[in-house]
Order: structure tokens, then C-alpha cells, then sequence
């Protein structure tokens, strides 16, 4: 019995000595052929599957209380960059080795295995090797420390440095006393140094499986970083170059290879035989390459309200993001991006209108090259037509860069070129070949060819949805500019009008050409009047001309009081007269306050000569007959409110001739007394008389609206009357049901709100309690 | 006859009831075309006096506003009325009432009004607006013969003893 006690001690002890782990250590002397004896013992014992577990089990056990810990004591938190790469680098090393010294043990364990036919797999794989690194790795990932990527990071970054400065940087080396890879002198530059190391340790990890479970986080957390930064040093402030090219490529050629050296421990290409790391690789390209789009999209996207501002500049910037957009899924974040950008840069009071236009005609520019379907325009210029539809000048801004000549006049220019295009348009149609439907972002209820139609201009007139008002301010444009000027330039007129009659039709147009016409018939009939002998014979005091415009086609004007002296008043009714013998049945009804007279001012030895307006003579006439004159006075002859009258009077003020005596009280400044006193006042009211001479005559479209919401009054005034009081809503509600068949009825609740509340102000209603009432009579 | 009453009403015993109510649909229609071009007129001309609109958003249901006429008894009063139309508007006339109380010979406690043309004398040609001139016109012009309210009758020929009760009348009543 003691016999076979000590021979199983002897066996024991012989296998002992060939898996030493069983004692927790590593290093035994035991070669190939002691191996074969003692393999033949186990196998003679029939105890092959124990002893092959009691290994496992042991194995397990060191490693979980040896070399995992000794593993991760190495991944200190340091911010030292060379440190971090010291220290993974030796962490790397030390596991290495480590596991160089299990593999004659793996060896054994194999052999040991094979004769064990029980097929069990071991850790989930087939053979003992991969079995044992399956192990390996779960040991030391389930003890994973929680900043283990720091050094990670600094060991690619240090060799990144290295990387990127070789690829690139070789032109300017001389400038530098610092390589730029490593951050030490030339002198002793260590680049060559960290190329061989990390080559190595990245051998190392693919030896061991480890490579993309324990760096494939932090490798693409800072490829990404490396890839946003290099993306905002290229692309920042620089519009006209396109980049996507240039990032493209060193994206392919630094980085990617960079990579490809990671994974193939050094080589610049992988194997063509091992598939896994070309699969890797391909893998991890795809990633960067759609987070190089994303990002670069998004920076661009970010600067994007620039880039429009530039636009015929920033094309190339513009076909950048045409193509990203493609690859990535950044519409949405695109359109409200710019939204946002157009929101808190254009549109506040603090812009000018047409400054407000020109950015918006670039947004159309460069947004229609970005997406030809214009969905994305439609979407993102949603609030910029909005708010100038609230502008009041927006229209007229339009129509008078619309007319302008020379510089800054894009819109002119389109106009043209509209004129040249008309033609070719109808041929485009019929290109079904290269259809393509509309993106899925697009409004369904919106014609997509509508979309695509809409040139700039319409464009401008779609803010406000109807071709009807931008004419009407156009007329009234043109009706300023006709009566202003006293020699009129037809023909350049007449030229706008031909363009403008070819996008908006003959039939809106059809008024301004009368006015036109007006104008010209105006010379002829004046020279015709002057050689009339009746007139010559009643009138020779001073000549006149008339301006004879067909009422109908004429803007309203702004109504004006204003009674002319007798003689005035005779000359013209000696000039209706006459133009009623001349026209037959047809007069003349005098528009007062409009024109110019060419006056001459003789007082003391003073002498003038003005330009003034009918309202200015007719004050100066006054003061002939009678040299003082009260406001209340002039007010009773003239028939013009004292408020305008005092306002008016200002501009014979500043001139030296009319001073006022006491309140309200004005005289004729005879000879020199008056000059001191002129002087001083004379350069403070210039400015005040010459604001008013410049304002419109006509009615403005805002005037005009309210002419149109007057019809609402009537039925105003009928519902209240009838049903007493009524909130806003209820009103509003009632007009939209009741009124609608009357003109220009689209009426906003706010519209309407304003509408009543002026109403309120003038005592035509009473607002109590939130209800509107009539007022008692 | 055959023109003051609507065809479709006559014909009522039609078997095609489906039939019937599409027509009935397109009748209520042109009914309401009528009424909408009748409140477009009416608040064109602005008629002193006399005044009229929807109550809520149905067009068949108003009320109509009358000034007493000048120089006489009514002169400074206001009475507001409720007019009713019918589907079958304008073959058949609108119900008119009195909401204000009105103390008139052919005006009833109840509002109700007699006068011809709301009952047998109506054609399609009258439309809201004469039937209130003619309602502000029987206010000066009484017709004594068939009244409706008999007390009224007797005070009308002496007016001023009328004119006194009237107004305490009014007074009393309005809102």
C-alpha cells in the first residue's frame, strides 16, 4: 500500500513539474521528451480530464490574481502624454511576456487535451490556445479599471503625431527647432523611437486578440477628435474652395493608413490572405469616412447663413454640402439651423428692408443650387416672408430695385434676363427623361414643377401672394416719380414697363401704360391750350402747364385741402374752359396741392428766385395783398387745418421772409432788420422743410388697405346694432361668413383688431369689457 | 298662387325621398345665396333707420333693428325684431316678431304682427329690407280696422293722450 502511495506522489510530483501552475508558479525545466513520459503516466492513470481541469482552474486563478493586476497597476491616470506612452507600452510588454512564458504549459495542455477525447470545448473554443487568450481576455476586461483609456489616448496621440508630421509635414522642417511629431528638439527627435515602439505594442495586441477590445474605443474617439479638428483648422473662414476633395484624401491616405499600420502591426498594406483585418479595416473606414460627412456638413451647416451672404462666392462651399447631404442625414438639422441663423441675424428691426431682400435673394440663389426642388428654400424662407409681409416698405424696396439702373440692382438685372429666358422655358418641360421625384420633406400639397418654376422675382412677389398689390405699389412708385420730376425720361419708363408687362401680363399693367401716355398727352395738350387765342386773351400774367391724368388709372392721392388766390383760380378756369373746347365733353378737376411753382420774391432789395410748392406760393401770395396775417386768418382764406399751416409756414421762416410776431402771429420781413434774425433759424429748418417736400403724394398701400377695410364698417355697424355687443372673435368670425363676397376681404384677426381699435380712438365705437358696442347717440 | 308656394313643398308625397333631400340641399343653398346677396345689399345702402343682420351663423335666423319714423308718436323709439325664414324663403314669407314690446293697434302682446304682405299679399319680390320699411311705415300709419291689440285702437285717434301712454309704455319695457 505505502508502495502505491508513494508512486502516486512520484506521479504527482512529475506532473507537477509539468504544469508548475498547479504550484502557482511559471517556470519549469521540463522538456519535450520528460513530457512524453509523463503524458504516458497521466494517460496510464486514466486521469486526463482531471488533471486538464485542475489546470484550467489554476490557470484561471493565476491570472486573475497575478497578471491581470499586474496588467492594469501600469494604467496610472497621468497627464504626461510620453508617459502615457511609456506606460502602456511597458503594460503591453509585461502582458507579453507573461503570456510567452505560459505558451510551453499551452503546448503541453494541448497534447494533454488531444488524449482526453471528451470534445469538450475549452472557455467556448476548440483548441487550447484561442481557449486560453479567450480566457485571457476575460480576465482582464472583467477587472477593467475605470480610466484605462487615458493612457490609451496618449499613446496614440503621441504616435498620431508622429504619423500625421511624416505624411505631411516634410516641406518645413527647417523652420522649426521642435519636430512637430514628438516635441523634442531635432537634435534628439525620438520619432523614430515611437514608430518602432508602437508598431511593436500595436504586433503585441494583435498577437494577443486584444487590439480592437481594448483600444477600438478610444482609436475612434480620437480619429473623430483628430478628424473635427483638422476639419475646423482647414474650413474655417474660407468659402470659395471646395475641401470635401482635399478631406477625402487625407482621410484615405494619413489616417486610413495610419490605421492599416495599427492593425497590421507596421505594414503599410494588410495581408492579402488575412480577410479579418482587411474587413476591419474596410469596417472602420466606412465609420470614419460618414463621420467626416457628418462633421463637415455640420461645421458648414453652422456657416451656412455666411455662406449664403456671399453666395456667387461661396459655390464651391455650396456643392460641398450638396454632396454631404446626400451621404448624411442632416436636412432637418439643416433647415432648422439656417431657420434659426436667418431668425436671429436678419430678421429683427434693427435691418434695413433691403438689406433684409438682398440676403433673401442670395438664400434663394444658393439654396435653389443646393436642392434644385426647392424644398429646402421653401421651408427655411417660411419666416422670412412672413415677416416682410409685416414690413411696410418691403414692397416698395422690391419695386424700386426692381427699376433702379446701375450697380446693386440684381433685381433689375433678373428682370432682363427674365425677358431673354421666357423662350427656352417651354423646352424644359418636356424633360421626362430626368424626372426625379420630390424628397420626402416636401410639401404634397405644393406642385412640385410650381416649386421649381419660381424664379427670383416671383419669388419676391409670392411674399406677398398676390401679383395685384406689388403693381399697385408699382403704379404708385411710378406716380410719384412722374409728378416729381418736372422733365420726364419716358423712355426709360417705358422700357421698365415693356419688362415688367412680360412677367406680370399686359392686363396689370395696362394703368401704368396710361399714365405713361398721360404724360405725353399732357405736352401736347398744353402746347395746343397755350396757342388758343380765347386763353392767351384772358390769361397773359404767367405761364402754366398742366398735368392732365385720366383719373381712373391714377393711383389715389392723398387728399389735401387747399384754396387757391382768385387769379390762380381764374387762370385755371380759363385753362378748363379751354381744354373743355378742345376735348368736348370732357374737364378738368384740379388737384390743388400738387406741382410746382416757379415763383420770383422781390421784398426791399432782396430778390429770390424759388421752386415751390403750390402750398408755399399760395402762403407768399397771401402776404402781397396784406403784409400780417393771423394762423386763424390764413386758415379762413386758405381752408388748410392750422396744424399744417404752422408746419408750412416754417419753410417762408427759415428763408428770412415771414417772421412771426407774436403767437401765431406772422409778418413780412421787410428789408435788412430781418437778415440777423434768418440767419441763425435758417440752418436748423432747412432740414425740416426739405423732409417734407420729399413725401409721397400718393396714397400708400397701406392707405389703401384701409380704404378696404372700410367696407367691413358697414357690416360692423349692421351686426352691432343689431345684436348689441360683440366680442372680437365673434365679429371677425361673422365677417369671414357674411362679408366675404365683398373685395379685398382676407382680414387677420389682428387686422381687424387694429381696424376696431382706431375705431375706438376716433369715438365710432366702445370697447367694454372685451366686447365691442356702438356708442349711444 | 302656384308661384308664392315652393314647388318641392308641394310635391312632398314624391316616393324618391333621396331624391327630394338633394334638392332640399341645393334648395337651402340658393336660399342662402339669397339671404347672403340681400345682407350685402342692405349694408350697401345703409338705410337710415332700418337695420338688419344674422343673429349667430345661421343665415335664416336675424334681427332687425327700427327706428320709430320721424314726426310721429314712434319718433325716438327703437324696436328690435326677430325675422325667420323659412326653407322655402322667398316663396314663402319670414316670421317676423316684435322683441321689444311694442304697443301698436296690429302689433299683439306677443309681438306677433298683422300686415298683409307677411301673410296672403307676400310675393317673392319683397325682401328684408321692404318688409321692414313697411313694418316702420305701419308704425305712422296704423291700420285701426283689424287691429290686434283693441286698446291701442281706441286711444290712436286722440294722439297725444297715446303719445303719453306709449312713452311710459316704451320706458317700461325696453331692455
Amino acid at each position: 500500500m505505502a508502495n502505491k502511495s508513494d508512486e502516486l506522489k512520484m506521479y504527482w510530483n512529475k506532473i507537477n513539474y509539468a504544469y508548475p501552475i498547479l504550484n502557482d508558479t511559471l517556470f519549469t525545466d521540463c522538456s519535450d521528451a520528460e513530457y512524453e513520459e509523463i503524458q504516458q503516466i497521466i494517460v496510464g492513470l486514466g486521469v486526463q480530464i482531471k488533471i486538464r481541469d485542475l489546470i484550467l482552474i489554476h490557470t484561471e486563478k493565476y491570472l486573475r490574481q497575478h497578471v491581470a493586476p499586474s496588467f492594469w497597476s501600469k494604467f496610472l491616470k497621468t497627464d504626461e502624454e510620453v508617459k502615457g506612452f511609456q506606460l502602456f507600452k511597458s503594460a503591453v510588454n509585461d502582458l507579453y511576456e507573461a503570456m510567452s512564458s505560459f505558451s510551453p504549459m499551452i503546448t503541453r495542455l494541448g497534447i494533454l487535451n488531444n488524449s482526453c477525447c471528451d470534445n469538450k470545448p475549452i472557455y467556448g473554443e476548440r483548441d487550447v490556445m484561442s481557449g486560453f487568450k479567450q480566457l485571457l481576455r476575460a480576465t482582464l476586461l472583467s477587472q477593467l479599471p475605470l480610466d484605462f483609456q487615458v493612457i490609451i489616448n496618449h499613446f496614440y496621440k503621441v504616435s498620431f503625431n508622429v504619423f500625421d508630421n511624416a505624411e505631411y509635414d516634410n516641406s518645413d522642417m527647417g523652420e522649426d527647432v521642435m519636430c512637430s511629431g514628438c516635441w523634442n528638439e531635432y537634435s534628439d527627435c525620438n520619432c523614430a523611437y515611437i514608430v518602432k515602439v508602437f508598431h511593436d505594442t500595436n504586433r503585441k495586441l494583435v498577437e494577443l486578440t486584444l487590439l480592437e477590445r481594448l483600444t477600438g474605443q478610444v482609436l475612434t474617439n480620437f480619429i473623430q477628435q483628430r478628424i473635427e479638428l483638422h476639419i475646423q483648422k482647414l474650413c474655417t473662414g474660407t468659402f470659395d474652395v471646395s475641401h470635401i476633395g482635399f478631406l477625402e484624401n487625407w482621410l484615405d491616405t494619413t489616417v486610413m493608413s495610419w490605421l492599416t499600420r495599427i492593425y497590421c502591426a507596421g505594414a503599410s498594406k494588410p495581408h492579402k490572405v488575412d480577410k479579418d483585418i482587411q474587413n476591419a479595416v474596410s469596417k472602420f473606414k466606412q465609420k470614419l469616412s460618414y463621420y467626416l460627412y457628418h462633421i463637415y456638413t455640420k461645421l458648414r451647416i453652422d456657416q451656412l447663413f455666411n455662406i449664403i451672404i456671399v453666395y456667387p462666392d461661396s459655390q464651391p462651399a455650396v456643392d460641398d454640402i450638396k454632396l454631404c447631404l446626400d451621404k448624411t442625414d442632416l436636412r432637418a438639422t439643416l433647415c432648422k439651423k439656417l431657420q434659426n441663423a436667418l431668425e436671429t441675424r436678419l430678421l429683427h428691426p434693427g435691418v434695413n428692408t433691403p438689406d433684409i431682400l438682398t440676403a433673401y435673394i442670395s438664400a434663394i440663389r444658393a439654396l435653389r443650387h443646393l436642392d434644385p426642388s426647392g424644398v429646402i428654400l421653401e421651408t427655411v424662407t417660411k419666416p422670412v416672408r412672413n415677416y416682410l409681409r409685416n414690413r411696410e416698405d418691403t414692397v416698395r424696396s422690391v419695386v424700386s430695385s426692381l427699376t433702379e439702373e446701375g450697380a446693386g440692382s440684381e433685381l433689375a438685372e433678373e428682370l432682363a434676363k427674365f425677358a431673354a429666358e421666357t423662350d427656352e422655358d417651354l423646352e424644359k418641360e418636356e424633360d421626362w427623361d430626368n424626372w426625379v421625384p420630390d424628397p420626402k420633406d416636401a410639401d404634397p400639397k405644393v406642385n412640385g414643377n410650381d416649386r421649381k418654376a419660381n424664379d427670383i422675382i416671383s419669388m419676391l412677389v409670392n411674399v406677398y401672394g398676390s401679383k395685384e398689390l406689388f403693381v399697385n405699389e408699382y403704379r404708385t412708385l411710378l406716380a410719384d416719380r412722374l409728378l416729381a420730376q418736372s422733365v420726364i425720361n419716358t423712355e426709360k419708363e417705358i422700357r421698365y414697363l415693356e419688362l415688367l408687362k412680360l412677367r406680370f401680363g399686359e392686363s396689370q399693367l395696362h394703368f401704368c401704360e396710361v399714365m405713361l401716355k398721360d404724360v405725353s398727352d399732357s405736352k401736347r395738350i398744353n402746347s395746343l391750350i397755350q396757342q388758343d387765342k380765347n386763353f392767351e386773351s384772358l390769361n397773359n400774367k404767367f405761364a402754366s402747364n398742366a398735368m392732365i391724368l385720366s383719373a381712373q388709372f391714377w393711383p389715389p392721392f392723398k387728399d389735401e385741402s387747399l384754396e387757391l388766390p382768385e387769379e390762380i383760380k381764374q387762370h385755371f378756369e380759363a385753362y378748363t374752359k379751354s381744354y373743355e373746347a378742345l376735348k368736348g365733353n370732357r374737364t378738368l378737376s384740379w388737384k390743388p396741392h400738387l406741382g410746382n411753382v416757379n415763383i420770383e420774391i422781390e421784398i426791399g432789395d432782396k430778390k429770390l428766385d424759388l421752386t415751390v410748392s403750390p402750398f408755399n406760393a399760395t402762403l407768399i401770395m397771401h402776404f402781397q395783398t396784406k403784409p400780417e396775417w393771423t394762423l386763424e386768418e390764413l386758415h379762413q382764406i386758405m381752408k388748410v387745418p392750422i396744424t399744417i399751416l404752422r408746419r408750412k409756414i416754417t419753410y417762408w421762416q427759415s428763408l428770412g421772409i415771414i417772421s412771426e410776431r407774436s403767437t401765431d402771429n406772422f409778418a413780412l420781413v421787410e428789408g435788412s432788420d430781418g437778415n440777423k434774425s434768418s440767419c441763425s433759424t435758417n440752418q436748423v429748418q432747412e432740414m425740416i422743410c426739405e423732409d417734407e417736400e420729399s413725401e409721397s403724394v400718393m396714397a400708400s398701400a397701406h392707405d389703401q388697405r384701409e380704404g378696404e377695410l372700410q367696407v367691413f364698417w358697414s357690416y360692423i355697424v349692421g351686426m352691432l346694432t343689431n345684436l348689441d355687443s360683440l366680442p372680437l372673435e365673434r365679429i371677425h368670425q361673422m365677417l369671414k361668413m357674411f362679408a366675404s363676397q365683398a373685395p379685398g376681404t382676407e382680414c387677420s384677426l389682428q387686422e381687424l383688431r387694429q381696424f376696431l381699435d382706431t375705431k375706438v380712438r376716433t369715438h365710432q365705437l366702445v370697447l367694454q369689457a372685451g366686447m365691442y358696442k356702438l356708442p349711444k347717440t | 298662387m302656384a308661384q308664392n308656394i315652393n314647388p318641392h313643398y308641394a310635391s312632398s308625397s314624391n316616393p324618391a325621398k333621396q331624391n327630394e333631400d338633394t334638392i332640399k340641399l341645393k334648395d337651402n343653398h340658393a336660399v342662402s345665396k339669397r339671404l347672403q346677396k340681400e345682407l350685402m345689399e342692405l349694408m350697401r345702402c345703409a338705410d337710415k333707420g332700418i337695420s338688419a343682420f344674422p343673429e349667430s351663423e345661421n343665415l335664416f335666423k336675424w334681427i332687425g333693428t327700427i327706428n320709430g319714423p320721424l314726426d310721429t308718436v314712434y319718433a325716438g323709439h327703437k324696436y328690435k325684431l326677430s325675422l325667420e325664414f323659412p326653407n322655402s324663403y322667398p316663396y314663402a314669407p319670414p316670421v317676423v316678431k316684435f322683441l321689444t314690446p311694442c304697443f301698436h293697434p296690429n302689433v299683439d302682446t306677443c309681438g306677433l304682427i298683422c300686415l298683409d304682405i307677411l301673410k296672403d299679399k307676400w310675393t317673392a319680390l319683397y325682401d328684408v329690407r321692404t318688409v321692414l320699411l313697411s313694418i316702420q311705415s305701419l308704425l305712422a300709419e296704423p291700420n285701426t280696422h283689424s287691429p290686434l291689440n283693441q286698446q291701442a285702437s281706441y286711444l290712436w285717434p286722440n294722439q297725444p293722450a297715446y303719445k303719453k301712454y306709449l312713452d311710459e309704455f316704451y320706458s317700461k319695457h325696453r331692455d
